[in-house]
């Protein structure tokens, strides 16, 4: 398979000269099997110029599995020019929740945000509502999936196909400081948790590192630098140092930074890369350290 | 009144080195106003820049006061609200005028965009600033931090949006953006653009593609043109380039634009090409 990045920015995208080099759309990253039709991990403005891509190329359908439904992670979606094409099928996978997904879709959509409406859409669109925990198959791709600390929650994917895997776990906070779901969290006022709460986040925690299990590729939201996550440990992001962690504990083969800050600079994400590989170096860890960028491309197993 | 443009792109930010030198960001221009107060139009990612550049000021302090002009709610027009950092500095003042024709109706979109389903943040509650949301008048005169404001409804696509007649003694600003004309030129839009030191046009697309989107309820720089002609204004300021255009095709809009302008009567248009981070004083 081949993973490639179309969007690696958190929250908002970020035009201008000083994000040219990572690039300032927001997260989307397609995974493409052998001879198969693309996986796509979230619909952020990235999946603008994928959809470009696809319609170039001449596919006429693909997989879109949503981590969430924040704006950041389906902002793209209206502006993914396969779906008005009449033959074309879209299987759009996202986590169940109180709201039908298709509703949810259905107001993004909606005048008075946007001008076209979903029954605009030519292409076949089907919805699947996943619990947290599923698993499924995509062709010959087994998903496996788990939940994440994020405010509304979010959800991770595994995919293994080709004889290889790639994780994506966006967005998720760290499981030690606070656990968060559908409360409002309005400062960022740590304190002791009650061990009920710490032993759901050792779960949860746990859940991801079984997930991350050896993987040849783990894509890891390390939005914060520890001086930002600790000032807002509430807005549900990691640093390079969690995801390390996970990364070490997991056994996987290589690293990958994403979902950067939207006001880092590329010098700074150079820098930060470069501290972090030192990190990594130091304690001898066996994986390799990389930076998510627009336009990365890494083939993984079975080409 | 000082004009700057903080982001100038149309429905989605496109960022990329081919959009550096116009900018990539959606729709948001302030204006600060002969009396020193700001005026800020559209709330587009753009909007998150302005509220950074703000805090050095009183913003930071939670001393600022402005008030928004909104043209209307589509996404390219309201995603930076979330991030701008001043509505999260307890005492600081907004006041946000828009369409919807009830506070109520506004403000429930606005509350809409916060969505947990979409925004971590919930509902606007959650603004430590004082955050208050108007229905625009329409077709008559109200003032807004000492600018008077005349608001127009127009034709949008399958909706409308806002456009804004912005007077500060002798001097008078336009803001036209995503203007889709129905039957050719409105006679009624012309009147409120008429005699404009600068109108501000969405300049959306060349001809050729918007022959193939009409109904999508954008301008091309033609229309513009004969807009501006019509109206009689000193300049024109292009704007809300298509997502797709890069840098070097919106250097050829204003090109052409120019030799529209010149050879239909408009020679006397002065055209300011809108780019992030440029200013017009008028």
């Amino acid at each position: 398979m081949r993973v490639k990045f179309w969007g690696v920015r958190g929250s908002i995208p970020v035009p201008g000269r000083s994000t040219n080099r990572y690039g300032g759309n927001t997260s989307c990253v397609e995974v493409r099997p052998r001879g198969a039709v693309p996986i796509i991990i979230d619909a952020g403005t990235g999946i603008r110029r994928l959809g470009k891509s696809l319609v170039e190329e001449g596919v006429r359908g693909a997989s879109i599995l949503i981590s969430h439904t924040h704006w950041d992670h389906v902002q793209g979606l209206p502006f993914f020019s396969p779906l008005y094409r009449d033959g074309n099928e879209f299987h759009i996978f996202a986590r169940q929740r109180d709201t039908h997904l298709e509703a949810v879709f259905s107001q993004q959509h909606h005048a008075p945000y946007f001008p076209v409406p979903l029954t605009a859409i030519h292409a076949d669109m089907r919805f699947h509502e996943l619990i947290e925990g599923a698993q499924f198959d995509i062709g010959n791709a087994k998903v496996t999936s788990a939940r994440l600390n994020h405010p509304w929650i979010a959800i991770a994917y595994r995919i293994d196909v080709d004889r290889a895997s790639v994780v994506y776990c966006a967005d998720t906070a760290p499981f030690t400081d606070l656990l968060l779901g559908r409360e409002f969290v309005q400062n960022a006022d740590l304190q002791t948790l009650p061990p009920p709460i710490l032993e759901e986040l050792a779960e949860m925690r746990r859940g991801v590192v079984a997930l991350c299990k050896d993987a040849d590729l783990l894509i890891y939201d390390t939005q914060f630098t520890a001086a930002e996550y600790k000032s807002r440990p509430h807005w549900g992001h990691s640093r390079p140092d969690d995801a390390i962690e996970i990364a070490r504990e997991a056994n996987v083969k290589q690293l990958c930074l994403f979902h950067h800050a939207p006001m880092r600079s590329d010098d700074e994400n150079d820098q930060i890369l470069a501290d972090y590989r030192q990190v990594v170096a130091q304690a001898n860890d066996k994986f390799s350290l990389i930076s998510a960028y627009e336009g990365l491309e890494i083939p993984l197993g079975d080409e | 009144m000082k004009i700057t443009f903080w982001g100038v792109r149309g429905s989605i930010p496109a960022p990329g080195p081919e959009t550096n030198r116009y900018g990539g960001n959606t729709s948001c221009v302030s204006i600060e106003t002969a009396g020193g107060a700001l005026v800020i139009i559209d709330m587009g990612t753009g909007l998150m820049h302005l509220g950074n550049a703000l805090l050095r000021g009183a913003f930071g302090k939670g001393g600022g006061k402005a008030a928004v002009l909104l043209s209307h709610t589509h996404w390219d027009h309201i995603q930076g609200l979330g991030f701008f950092a001043p509505v999260f500095i307890a005492g600081n003042q907004f006041t946000v005028w828009g369409p919807g024709g009830t506070d109520g109706v506004l403000e429930g979109i606005l509350e809409g965009q916060m969505d947990p389903n979409f925004s971590p943040l919930q509902t606007l509650k959650n603004f430590a600033a004082k955050f208050e949301v108007k229905a625009a008048p329409q077709g008559e005169p109200f003032e807004v931090e000492g600018l008077t404001v005349v608001a127009r409804e127009h034709a949008h696509g399958a909706s409308t949006a806002l456009s804004f007649r912005i007077t500060e003694g002798d001097k008078t600003f336009v803001f036209a953006s995503d203007v889709g004309y129905v039957d050719g030129l409105d006679p009624a839009a012309v009147a409120h653009y008429a005699g404009a030191d600068a109108l501000l046009h969405d300049t959306t697309y060349r001809p050729d593609d918007q022959a193939t989107r009409r109904n999508r309820g954008f301008s091309s720089y033609e229309e513009a043109a004969d807009a501006a002609i019509a109206a009689g204004v000193k300049r024109l300021v292009t704007f809300h380039y298509d997502q797709d255009y890069s840098d070097d095709d919106v250097d050829q809009i204003v090109v052409a634009l120019r030799a529209y302008l010149d050879a239909h009567g408009g020679a006397a248009i002065e055209i300011v090409p809108a780019r992030e981070g440029d200013s017009l004083a008028l």
